[in-house]
């Protein structure tokens, strides 16, 4: 199961999708633009482990962490 | 005459299970409201231990700080359990030199705070200092490392 995570003021909300049916990959990737649209940066982890940001969705991705807008604090 | 006594017997019975469970129900929101907080911090945590590199985790649990590299300066930083002021640039012998603040636009617990912080610094370093506000690090709060490992130890 592939999962998109979504920081919020809860923690964190999950969402899992199975990334070999084809309509729930076209609403992880429909999710994936909006949060991005509205200023959310995603993130995932390479093969070694390391964050990598990511602009765009990438279907094999098995882990994507949405965080939102940085901003001097 | 007993079929009324029954009716109003039930109906009173009826009114009364009706109360205790909106009493119930309200102990539930009640109780959940009282402990949501400590369960979104300890969630933060979770989320945050599991993208920390080994190194990075062995530090927080032993510290409650970990350190970072800018992906391209190379700098070491450190960033402290919190959700502000938390971020010190150290140098070679381990001293800051200069605090930094940024944080997500939005209200997240600390464990989410930090994680955001670490990815920034190590995948898009400068726009993360562009954004950032600089901050005179004061000695006590860069080494009282003892109160940060408190906040951790409570979260879980």
């Amino acid at each position: 199961m592939a999962t998109q995570i979504i920081m919020d003021r809860t923690g964190d909300t999950r969402h899992y999708f199975d990334a070999k049916d084809p309509q729930a990959l076209l609403k992880a990737e429909e999710r994936f633009k909006e949060l991005t649209l509205v200023g959310f940066t995603a993130a995932v982890r390479t093969s070694s482990g390391e964050a990598a940001l990511t602009r765009r969705f990438d279907p094999t991705a098995e882990e994507t962490l949405f965080f939102p807008r940085l901003v001097g604090g | 005459m007993v079929r009324q006594l029954t009716e109003i017997g039930n109906n009173y019975l009826r009114r009364c299970h009706a109360q205790v469970v909106r009493c119930g129900q309200a102990f539930r929101d009640w109780f959940q409201e009282l402990r949501s907080p400590l369960v979104s911090q300890t969630r933060g945590v979770k989320l945050l231990r599991e993208w920390l590199s080994p190194e990075q985790l062995t530090q927080y649990d032993a510290t409650g700080y970990f350190h970072v590299i800018g992906s391209e300066s190379g700098k070491r930083y450190r960033i402290c359990h919190g959700t502000a002021m938390n971020i010190y640039e150290i140098d070679l012998a381990g001293n800051p030199r200069n605090g930094l603040c940024f944080v997500p636009n939005a209200p997240l617990v600390a464990g989410d705070v930090m994680l955001a912080q670490k990815i920034a610094l190590e995948t898009d370093e400068r726009g993360a200092l562009v954004v950032a506000k600089k901050f005179s690090p004061s000695a006590s709060a860069f080494a009282n490392t003892a109160l940060a490992r408190q906040r951790v130890n409570r979260i879980g």
